[in-house]
Order: structure tokens, then C-alpha cells, then sequence
């Protein structure tokens, strides 16, 4: 893949974008209101719906792996960093797709990305355990990614109308 | 047709939320064992904050432990048993339970005592190294026994030179008393914990039925043979027994609850006693304080002492010569363990 | 821009969200719906008050585990139908003692390793407790 300075320029700052939006998630303690471990509002999600519909699907994945890798070195965490592959690499793949319908809008493309997310989760959950008791919290998580999806649906629409008529929509 | 598609997408999401909201609280149910004050312990609960309110209760756990236990060298208690007769503070907490148990000590003539713990000692019951101390011994260690050499005030408390006190009678009592305050707290709607031998059963079971409660066949303890069973809601148990912990040496048996009067294992008659009551907060702590000094004061000073009135509580005792004495409280929600061989007696 | 991507929901999207209830009602219905009271007999090991392992009994068959906590060793012993410590280091020797538990809520427990194996699941047991005091 060949990028042009001003593709990579793009590609770091979505990148960084990225990680300070899962940086400034984690202080929102979601897990108060609904008590399930790793619950999130997937708010970086915003970044690659932005990057997959301004950059390209290769684009918008290298700089999920970008972010994913990156945040779990920051995090010193890197049992999460299955997780959060799992996780991102299943939304991408269905908000790939879902995105190739041109009939979707923003918002569709989202939610469907925001449940494969989920469901990329807990299946790394139950690879990890060894059990199959994370399936439990699914049916709530995909219920949940109703909304977390429509609010990052919503934000990437504001974003798109707002950068409508700068150079950064017309690559 | 935006209109339509926004309400309808309105519509689903709400379906989404209400369908989350409407998950059976039954189904969100939470069990976890620990390890704390020397006993296993078993908390399970129900509900949406379930999982919150099981972990709650085992830092409680943990927390009374490292507070009150009486060989942790950081443990407040273990501070005031090597004061050497000086009065240090101990927290509002502590001196409450001193209190408490002091209250136990009077009502029941001291058949409850905090400050047996030398003597308790002196059988290795707290090391595991058993011996049977002789007589001179034990008349030394009784003379720093009783209510008289413990001072309290507010937060502060003291012990005459000599005397110890073992807070082990009554702390899982109290903790079973704070796992009902936080289950409570967590809107826990039905749920159970087992302290050892400290029952707490919260609700009825999911299945509208209450808990079916067994009380321990004295005669086989490490079978699953019940002297009588229980069914009930929102309920502290509390059973002591001679079985729970003994040695034997020269073919006579030595167990753990010892009389505070002759500082030998108290010998009544009795095998267990059992002590029941609602799950008012308090209660726990009463039930603990009660099997122990009801044991030592063998069935008919049990009896009246509960015919008294002075708390509110049920009882079920198992003799020595195969019977089962049932307050008449009890009656209608005790079955008969027709296998145990014992006869039942219902009391009034 | 690849693409000019649609900026207000529509009936496409609606379907999508759509999808995703059905799905999730469908995992509820799969995962809270077909456990009623029938859940297999499970045996729950944990060390120090954290679960450590859940085996299902009627899947594992006849196995042996090891259980190393707080410097003592254990070793388990599970058949389809039963559990049991057949050798401990510890100095008690309660956990062996205990011998093989078969039934739900039963539990064996070693104190000196502060490990616990408790049976969940499987047929409730006719005129059975849900606790034993004492």
C-alpha cells in the first residue's frame, strides 16, 4: 500500500485521535450504570467510520491495528491487546461490508460495527477463559451496542457535514 | 418516510433497552466462596447487583478478619490482648462488639465470655496442639476470666493484666450481620451466606419456596445426616456443637466450647444447639453469642432463658440421650429426619 | 472521498438495528433460556476466594488436576459423577478426609491451601437442604 504524505499525515492523526478517545472513555465509568466487565461506548469507533469512508477500508485498518497495538503498550496491558483486535478486527470486517451497501447510512454502518465489536469481544473472552460463560453477558452487550453505535452513528454524521466542504473530504 | 424511519429506530432501540431492563433478576445470581476468620464462607446472592454484593461482603470479610482476629499481630485485638493492662483505642467498631458481647456475658450469667480465651488456649484449641492443662493451671488462668477485668469507653478500651479476649464467638455473627446490611444496600432480593457454621438465608428461594435449612446430625458429623430441618425465609441460624471441634486423649473426649465456670468443656448434656431468629441487623451477632453460652447452660437453663423473653430467638436442641428439643416457634416449619433415630419434643 | 457515505438514517438502518435485536434476543433466548434447573453438575474450584476452574463433570469424564495454592499441593480427582481430593500435602488432611462428593452444594474444603470445591448444578436431590448449619 502506497500512501502520500498527506494520507500517512492523516493516518497518524487519526491514530492518536483514536487512542485519546479510548484514553478519555476509559474515564467514564459505564460499568457503574450497567455492571458488566469491559462494557465500553466504543467511542474510537468513531475514528474508523471517519477513516473508512475518507481513507479507505486498508487505511482505516491499518490505523485500527495502529490503535489497537499502541494501546495496550501504553496500557502495559497485553492480555487486552486480544481483546481489543478480536474485537476491532470483527466491527472493521462487518463495517466493511455493511459500508460496500450504499443504501446504509453512517448510523447502520455503526451499529452493525458496534454489535461485531461485541461479539468479537466475547468470543475473545471465551477463548481466553476456556469457558463459555461470557456468552452470558451477550444478548445485554448487543442490546447496548444499539446506542453506543447510534452515538458514534451520530457523532461521525455531525463530523461528516462538518468537514463537507474542506480538502479533507475530497482526498 | 425520515420520520417514520426515525420512530421506528426509536421504537427498536427502546425494545432493546426494555428488553435488557426486563431479564429475570433470578437469572442474575452470584455465588462466591472465600476464605476468612478461619472458616470457610459462602455468599450468594440474586439480582441485578448480585456480583457487587457478594464482593462487598467478602472485603467485609476480609476486613473483620484483619480487624478483630486474635493472632494477626496487626490486628486491633491482638493489640489490646498484649497491652500489658493499658487502655488503648480500638475504634468505635470494636468497642461496640466488646459491648455487645459483654451485654451476652451478663444476661446469660456468663455462660458467654469473651475473656475465656487463655483458658481456650491452654487446650490448644487455638494452636491445634491439644493437651488437657491440669487443675492448678486452669484456677490460675480462670482468675483472669470475666466481665470485671474488661473496661470500655466510647472508642478505648482496657483489659486487666492477665486477661484476653477472643472476639472468635461472636465476629462471624457481627460479619453475618453486615453481609445482611449489604445485601440489603444492593437491593438483594433473595440470596444466602454461610460463615462457617453462621447461616444467613435472605428471601425465599427463586422458586418462591423458602430454604430448606438442615441442622447437622450431631452423632454423624461428616455425613450428610440431619437432626431435624428447617424451612425458612429471611432468617439467621447459628449452630454450636461439641462435634465441631474436639480431641480425644485416654479414650475421653475434649471438645471446644468450654464452660467459663469450671474452665473444662462444658458438659450439659447437649450436643448442639441451634439458635434462630429473623434477619433483623443485630440478630446475627445475637444468634452466635447465644448457640455458645446456650450450650454451656444445657437444656433446662436454655429453656428458661428463653422462655424469659429477654431476646427473640428459636431454638433446637440435640441431647446426649437422642432427643430433640424444638421451641414451639419453630413447630410448624420443622421437619422431622424420620432416619435420625431422635425423638422430637416440642417445647413451650 | 471513497465514497459519499448517507448521513441520515434511513429504513436500511433501521434494519440493520433491527438484525441486532433479533440477534440478541435470540443469544438470550440460547444462553438465560434453556438452563432452567437443568444445568449439568459442575464442579467449581477455587483458590483464595477467586474461581479458578469450572468442569463440567459429565463432559470432562474421568480426569485428574492439580491444585498448587498457598505452597500446598492437591490432587483432584473427578470421575462423571464424583469428586474427590486423592492426595494433599497439607497438614490437616480435612480435604481428603471428606472423601468423594457426588451431589450439588456439597463441597469439600482444605483450609491450610484456602482452596474450595463446591458442586453446583445437576438434579436437585429428593427432600434435600439448601444448607446444612452446624
Amino acid at each position: 500500500m502506497k500512501l502520500t504524505t498527506k494520507q500517512l499525515t492523516l493516518c497518524g492523526i487519526l491514530t492518536t485521535l483514536a487512542l485519546a478517545l479510548s484514553v478519555a472513555e476509559n474515564q467514564i465509568p459505564l460499568s457503574l450504570a450497567i455492571p458488566i466487565p469491559g462494557i465500553k461506548l466504543g467511542l474510537a469507533n468513531i475514528v474508523t467510520v471517519f477513516a473508512l469512508y475518507v481513507l479507505g477500508p486498508g487505511q482505516a485498518m491499518l490505523i485500527l491495528l495502529a490503535r489497537c497495538l499502541l494501546g495496550a503498550v501504553f496500557a502495559g496491558n497485553m492480555n487486552a491487546l486480544l481483546f481489543s483486535l478480536l474485537g476491532g478486527v470483527t466491527a472493521m470486517i462487518v463495517m466493511i461490508l455493511l459500508s460496500r451497501s450504499r443504501r446504509l447510512s453512517v448510523y447502520g454502518v455503526s451499529i452493525g460495527g458496534a454489535a461485531a465489536h461485541n461479539c468479537g469481544q466475547i468470543a475473545a473472552a471465551v477463548l481466553t477463559l476456556g469457558n463459555t460463560a461470557p456468552l452470558y453477558y451477550l444478548p445485554v452487550l448487543l442490546g447496548v451496542a444499539l446506542f453506543t453505535g447510534a452515538l458514534t452513528g451520530t457523532v461521525a454524521a455531525c463530523l461528516f457535514r462538518a468537514l463537507a466542504h474542506t480538502d479533507l473530504m475530497k482526498g | 418516510m425520515k420520520r417514520i424511519t426515525a420512530v421506528l429506530m426509536a421504537v427498536l432501540m427502546i425494545t432493546g433497552l426494555t428488553a435488557c431492563g426486563e431479564a429475570d433478576p433470578d437469572k442474575a445470581r452470584e455465588s462466591i466462596q472465600v476464605i476468612a476468620m478461619d472458616t470457610p464462607m459462602v455468599f450468594t446472592a440474586y439480582g441485578e447487583k448480585s456480583t457487587h454484593a457478594v464482593y462487598m461482603a467478602e472485603d467485609e470479610a476480609r476486613r473483620l478478619d484483619a480487624l478483630l482476629s486474635r493472632t494477626d499481630e496487626n490486628s486491633v485485638i491482638y493489640q489490646l490482648n498484649h497491652a500489658d493492662g493499658l487502655g488503648i483505642t480500638v475504634g468505635e467498631e470494636v468497642c461496640g462488639l466488646i459491648e455487645a458481647a459483654e451485654a451476652y456475658s451478663q444476661a446469660t450469667g456468663g455462660a458467654f465470655d469473651i475473656s475465656i480465651a487463655p483458658v481456650v488456649s491452654a487446650w490448644g484449641f487455638t494452636t491445634d496442639r491439644y493437651r488437657v492443662p491440669d487443675e492448678a493451671e486452669l484456677a490460675e488462668l480462670l482468675t483472669h476470666v470475666g466481665s470485671e477485668h474488661i473496661t470500655t469507653a466510647e472508642d478505648a478500651a482496657a483489659l486487666d493484666p492477665g486477661t484476653q479476649i477472643d472476639l472468635g464467638g461472636i465476629a462471624k455473627g457481627y460479619a453475618s450481620d453486615r453481609v445482611v446490611a449489604i445485601f440489603r444496600e444492593n437491593n438483594v432480593p433473595r440470596g444466602k451466606a454461610e460463615l462457617g457454621g453462621n447461616i444467613l438465608v435472605m428471601g425465599d428461594k427463586p422458586d418462591g419456596t423458602p430454604w430448606r435449612v438442615g441442622v447437622q446430625d450431631p452423632a454423624k458429623p461428616d455425613e450428610e445426616a440431619y437432626a431435624a430441618i428447617l424451612t425458612l425465609e429471611d432468617a439467621f441460624i447459628v449452630t454450636s456443637g461439641s462435634y465441631q471441634r474436639y480431641f480425644e486423649e485416654n479414650g475421653k473426649r475434649y471438645h471446644h466450647i468450654i464452660d467459663p465456670a469450671t474452665g473444662h468443656p462444658a458438659d450439659s448434656g447437649l450436643t448442639s444447639v441451634t439458635v434462630v431468629a429473623d434477619s433483623a441487623e443485630g440478630n446475627g451477632t445475637m444468634c452466635d453469642a447465644l448457640s455458645t453460652a446456650l450450650f454451656v447452660m444445657g437444656e433446662e437453663r436454655a429453656l428458661d432463658f428463653w422462655r424469659s423473653g429477654t431476646y427473640d430467638f428459636e431454638l433446637v436442641l440435640v441431647t446426649e440421650d437422642g432427643r430433640v428439643v424444638v421451641t414451639d416457634g419453630l413447630k410448624d416449619i420443622l421437619t422431622e429426619v424420620e432416619e435420625s433415630g431422635y425423638t422430637y419434643e416440642i417445647v413451650s | 472521498m471513497r465514497s459519499s457515505p448517507e448521513l441520515r438514517p434511513n429504513f436500511w438502518d433501521a434494519l440493520v438495528a433491527l438484525a441486532v435485536v433479533l440477534l440478541a434476543a435470540g443469544c438470550g433466548f440460547a444462553v438465560w433460556g434453556g438452563q432452567n434447573g437443568a444445568a449439568a453438575l459442575t464442579a467449581v474450584v477455587s483458590v483464595d476466594g477467586v474461581e479458578t476452574e469450572r468442569l463440567v463433570l459429565a463432559d470432562t469424564g474421568e480426569t485428574e488436576r492439580t491444585v498448587e495454592s498457598n505452597g500446598y499441593t492437591l490432587c483432584l480427582r473427578l470421575t462423571e459423577t464424583e469428586v474427590w481430593v486423592e492426595e494433599a500435602d497439607c497438614p490437616t488432611q480435612d480435604c481428603v478426609h471428606t472423601g468423594h462428593i457426588s451431589r450439588s452444594g456439597q463441597s469439600i474444603v482444605c483450609l491450610p491451601a484456602r482452596v474450595i470445591i463446591t458442586l453446583e448444578g445437576g438434579q436437585p436431590v429428593d427432600n434435600g437442604v439448601d444448607i446444612v448449619v452446624g
